[in-house]
């Protein structure tokens, strides 16, 4: 009976194991002994609109050890080789099985490689394996544009489940933005395994995928321009951007002080990244879209287009300048001490002439000004491919209501604003992008940094295209007679030093007084005068003023932009000056003659 | 009706033990298949295999033998099973680890094995010699500390609790079996369950209750009743102090021997693995040499103590019910085969060597399929395991020896 009693209770509970919960019990057994093994694919290459390569894939060496066949000596040995701390290589191995290779060190170089490989009889146990590594080809010139990788952190792990803890992506820039389509799509392999996690056999074939490349990426940017543009800055801290004014390609988007991009494709050294860090000349932060800046003189042409627009003034509107302006109480002083005498508009643009443009901000007043500072892509981000855009501020009457409260609303703060100073802030890409506005009489595009995709396999591209926007608002007749004025600036006005041979073309300069030192020094422009193609935004921090500093970097990036158009010759525009030279000097030497006899 | 089938008793006894050890040398093949060697060079399944042919021998041996021979010389060999138990202890002494082997040249021999069998046959002497009554506690006092709690003692010392407690549970039925009435087995017994109880003072009270309730109607003495009832008051009041006394590591010992499913990564792991291969086998199992769970070893001591769950595994529920089959053809033939003796040292023989078989096969399945600890005791005919293999074989003989010599007094 008791014998019975046994018998039947085992019986029951394997029936209850076996065919009640079997199902179960045979998912656990293959989840037990089958493992699934992620394949990375290869992230997309970076071209720049000419197809030149700026970013692609190097292989790297990532080293395992199994701790089965591996002893004390060989962690000691390559301790000692990579430098690495013996207690966490050993805490690495024991959290694996003991027949699981385990990853202790990756983006080996191949010197190291080499002399581990030359050592490999001493070193029982030791693996590796050839896994991508982000490679740049120019370390800093591109850095903003492209941004950094890094592993993902837990903010990013709750997007998408795309994306799984360990993965490698975009920290920052194009990298970031454009994640999804550099990363390719995983591929996984079913292995099994026993117990002690030693590889039997591939299982699954029908399931297993095998990973697909990321899409390549073609930029608007022009790689040669762009590692031009950041020689003329010479260590100097500032931004530079050009866009294509007939789609709005960006060819070239710097910021200046830059860090070597390639620090960031391994484990980053946290010595190296505290010095980062702490620099005081932020060389991690784009000044292109996420530093704000007061415009200075360059608003003027806001300004000028508004009261225009608005007819509240005629370009035949003079103003006598006698160097200084009595605003209520205070005296604001004009750039030129002597003062500039009565000018027009035009004569007030090239001239840069403070006391005219406090005068018109006055007329226009602060509704009217905000308003077409708005309309003028000022206050609102650009839309560039880049993550962390700043929108830059436009003070609008209830802005200054909310910070000064009613009665403290002055004349001098819209006298201040015309002139582009005051809590006015603009990012240089704000200010390529006005220069485009100005140059299509109202019409642009949004700036933007790419220019197609590529797929790896099948080389069917996906190009992007921009539509373009129109400023209806303004009558392209506003437009004509501010790019007629900004002619001047570069023809005979402040803007001279950025003039070039051979190819006429409009800009203004700008000297923002800021709290943090030596005023900045701006420049916009668009060339040439006639059918414009390209338009600047340059600042050039704590520079000075814009005709001493940034007009010329902007002068040489058009002469470089144009000789690759084979739009202008070096050779010949210096041959020009030195006639202009000579003859100068002829003239200098006669006046001497003459004065002689004397 | 089924009695007729039992005058065949050795054909029965010959075909389960021949059915058990088929499925055994199945298992041990399987295992083996996996695991290249194990120790001189040879497999488990070799190594088994030798052992087998040993035990056929020692089987033969004890068929052999007339049954008077037993009894003779029962004492002789119990005193030198004692001696070798604790040379074992000697031997051993001062290494750490288990300590259960001697090493006789190229084999190890388990004292403890022979110890079952030596046990049974000087218990079963010495009890059926004289008319002892062991329904006197005296006596029944007297038999358990000459025969039983030595070797218990020396085997929980090596320290191997499971064999350790087949000693224990051997001494009710083969006391039954000698006359201990059943009242009395119960009254043994009932301090074990009020101990189990005394958790829960609903469940404590009912036990009591039982214990009170049997007293009244059973007409005992009062002294006898009074004293049965305080020593069970007394267990039930003692074990939830001493249960609290103990250092928390201490009670987390014990709670995972109870319960290792608890402790997932150490004693639960093997308990869960065994599940897993056991429920993964399904009705018709995976297919020899198929067990995924078996093949790439995540079940643990697959070849001793978890050797079932590869039968689970790779023959499903029907290799596991025609498993179960074949012990209890064995079990039931056995007390049968008890039954018929005339003879009182073979009954008191044959119904312990029933009591060893089936209570080592009730706690390995029972264990391999998380209703009983891990206590690491074998499977009979099935486990690897040489000297019990030959210790098992033995009794076979000496169970087919009695069921010739029945009608001999």
């Amino acid at each position: 009976m008791f014998i019975f009693t046994v018998i039947l209770i085992l019986l029951v509970r394997f029936l209850s194991i076996q065919i009640i919960s079997g199902d179960l019990y045979e998912l656990k057994s293959i989840e037990n002994s089958v493992k699934i093994e992620t394949k990375f694919p290869v992230r997309g290459n970076i071209y720049d609109r000419n197809g030149l390569l700026i970013a692609d894939n190097r292989p790297a060496f990532s080293l395992y050890l199994v701790r089965s066949r591996t002893n004390s000596y060989t962690i000691s040995r390559l301790g000692s080789i990579l430098d690495l701390d013996l207690d966490d290589i050993e805490k690495k191995l024991r959290q694996g099985g003991p027949f699981q290779p385990v990853k202790i060190a990756r983006h080996i170089d191949q010197v190291t490689l080499t002399t581990l490989q030359e050592n490999i009889l001493e070193l029982p146990g030791l693996e590796w394996k050839v896994e991508p590594k982000r490679h740049y080809i120019y370390d800093k010139a591109f850095a903003h544009v492209l941004g950094t990788l890094g592993e993902i952190d837990e903010n990013e792990l709750d997007k998408t489940s795309e994306y799984e803890p360990g993965d490698i992506v975009g920290k920052k820039g194009i990298e970031k933005r454009l994640d999804r389509e550099l990363r390719g799509r995983k591929g996984y392999e079913f292995i099994k395994v026993d117990a002690v996690g030693r590889v039997v056999e591939k299982v699954n074939q029908s399931k297993s995928s095998l990973p697909y490349p990321g899409n390549d990426l073609y930029l608007t940017i022009d790689a040669g321009l762009q590692v031009y543009a950041d020689s003329l800055f010479m260590g100097r801290r500032g931004a530079l951007v050009a866009t294509d004014v007939r789609n709005g390609e960006i060819l070239t988007m710097l910021s200046n002080p830059s860090y070597d991009l390639n620090i960031f494709t391994g484990p980053v050294d946290s010595k190296v990244w505290s010095e980062l860090i702490s620099d005081t000349l932020h060389p991690l932060y784009d000044r292109t879209s996420q530093s704000t800046y007061p415009p200075g003189s360059t608003f003027k042409i806001v300004a000028a287009i508004a009261a225009l627009n608005e007819a509240i003034i005629t370009p035949s509107w003079r103003v006598n300048c006698p160097g200084y302006y009595q605003i209520g109480r205070r005296t604001v002083r004009c750039w030129k001490a002597d003062g500039h005498g009565t000018l027009d508009l035009l004569g007030a643009i090239k001239n840069s002439c403070n006391v005219y443009f406090y005068k018109l901000g006055l007329e226009i007043g602060i509704d009217i000004w905000s308003k077409y500072s708005n309309l003028l892509g000022f206050g609102s981000k650009t839309g560039v491919e880049l993550s962390n855009e700043k929108a830059g501020l436009v003070p609008s009457e209830e802005y200054y209501k909310r910070v000064y409260g009613e009665k403290n609303i002055t004349p001098g703060l819209i006298a201040n604003l015309a002139i582009g100073q005051g809590e006015l802030l603009v990012t240089p890409i704000q200010m390529g992008q006005f220069a485009m506005i100005l140059a299509n009489a109202g019409t642009y595009y949004r700036p933007h940094l790419i220019h197609k995709f590529q797929d790896k396999v099948s080389k069917t591209e996906n190009t992007t295209q921009t539509a373009s926007i129109k400023i209806d608002k303004i009558r392209p007749e506003v437009f004509d007679i501010v790019k007629k004025g900004m002619g001047d600036v570069v023809a005979e006005g402040t803007g001279g030093r950025a003039r070039i041979i051979g190819i006429k073309f409009a800009g203004k300069t700008g000297t923002a007084q800021n709290p943090h030192g030596d005023s900045h020094s701006w420049f916009i422009c668009f060339a040439p005068y006639d059918n414009p193609e390209i338009a600047l935004g340059i600042i050039v921090e704590n520079g000075g003023s814009g005709s001493a500093v940034a007009a010329p970097i902007a002068g040489n990036y058009l002469r470089r932009y144009f000789h690759q158009k084979g739009m202008f010759d070096y050779e010949k525009e210096r041959k020009i000056l030195y006639e202009i030279w000579k003859k100068k000097k002829q003239e200098e030497e006669d006046k001497l003659q003459i004065q002689l006899p004397l | 009706m089924f009695d007729r089938w039992f005058q065949k008793a050795d054909v029965l006894i010959i075909v389960s033990v021949a059915g058990m050890l088929i499925m055994g040398f199945l298992a041990l093949y399987s295992t083996s298949a996996s695991t290249p060697q194990s120790s001189g060079g040879l497999n488990y399944f070799e190594s088994q295999l030798i052992w087998f042919f040993v035990g056929l021998i020692a089987l033969l041996v004890c068929f052999f033998v007339p049954p008077r021979i037993y009894a003779d010389y029962s004492y002789g060999i119990y005193g030198l099973t004692l001696v070798l138990l604790l040379a074992v202890l000697l031997i051993n002494a001062g290494e750490t680890g288990a300590r259960r082997w001697i090493t006789l040249g190229f084999l190890n021999f388990q004292p403890s094995e022979l110890a079952k069998i030596a046990v049974l046959l000087a218990t079963a002497n010495y009890l059926s010699n004289s008319d002892i009554d062991l329904n006197i506690f005296k006596n029944f006092f007297v038999v358990t500390t000459l025969f039983f709690i030595p070797a218990f003692l020396f085997i929980l010392r090596q320290p191997d609790l499971g064999t350790a407690m087949v000693f224990l549970i051997l001494i009710l039925p083969v006391f039954y079996w000698a006359g201990l009435r059943g009242g009395n087995v119960f009254l043994y017994i009932a301090p074990l369950f009020v101990l189990m109880a005394s958790f829960n003072f609903y469940f404590f009270l009912f036990a009591m209750l039982i214990i009170v309730a049997y007293l009244y109607f059973s007409k005992r003495s009062l002294r006898t009743g009074t004293a049965v009832f305080l020593i069970n008051i007394f267990v039930g009041m003692i074990t939830p102090v001493l249960w609290n006394n103990l250092r928390e590591y201490q009670q987390q010992r014990i709670k995972i021997f109870l319960t290792p499913e608890a402790d997932p990564l150490g004693a639960g792991y093997q308990i869960i693995q065994s599940k897993v291969a056991i429920g993964s086998g399904g009705l018709f199992g995976k297919g020899f040499l198929n067990g995924s769970q078996t093949q790439l070893r995540f079940l643990p001591e697959q070849h001793t103590d978890f050797i079932f769950a590869v039968v689970g595994e790779e023959f499903g529920f029907l290799g596991v019910f025609i498993g179960l089959l074949l012990f209890a053809i064995f079990l039931i033939t056995a007390v049968k085969i008890a039954n018929m003796q005339r003879s009182k040292f073979n009954g008191i023989v044959s119904i312990g060597i029933a009591t060893l078989i089936g209570f080592h096969m009730m706690v390995n399945i029972g264990m391999t399929i998380g209703l009983l600890p891990v206590t690491g005791l074998p499977l009979p005919f099935i486990s690897y395991g040489g000297s019990a293999m030959v210790i098992n074989l033995s009794m076979v003989g000496l169970l087919l020896n009695f069921y010739r010599h029945r009608y001999e007094y």
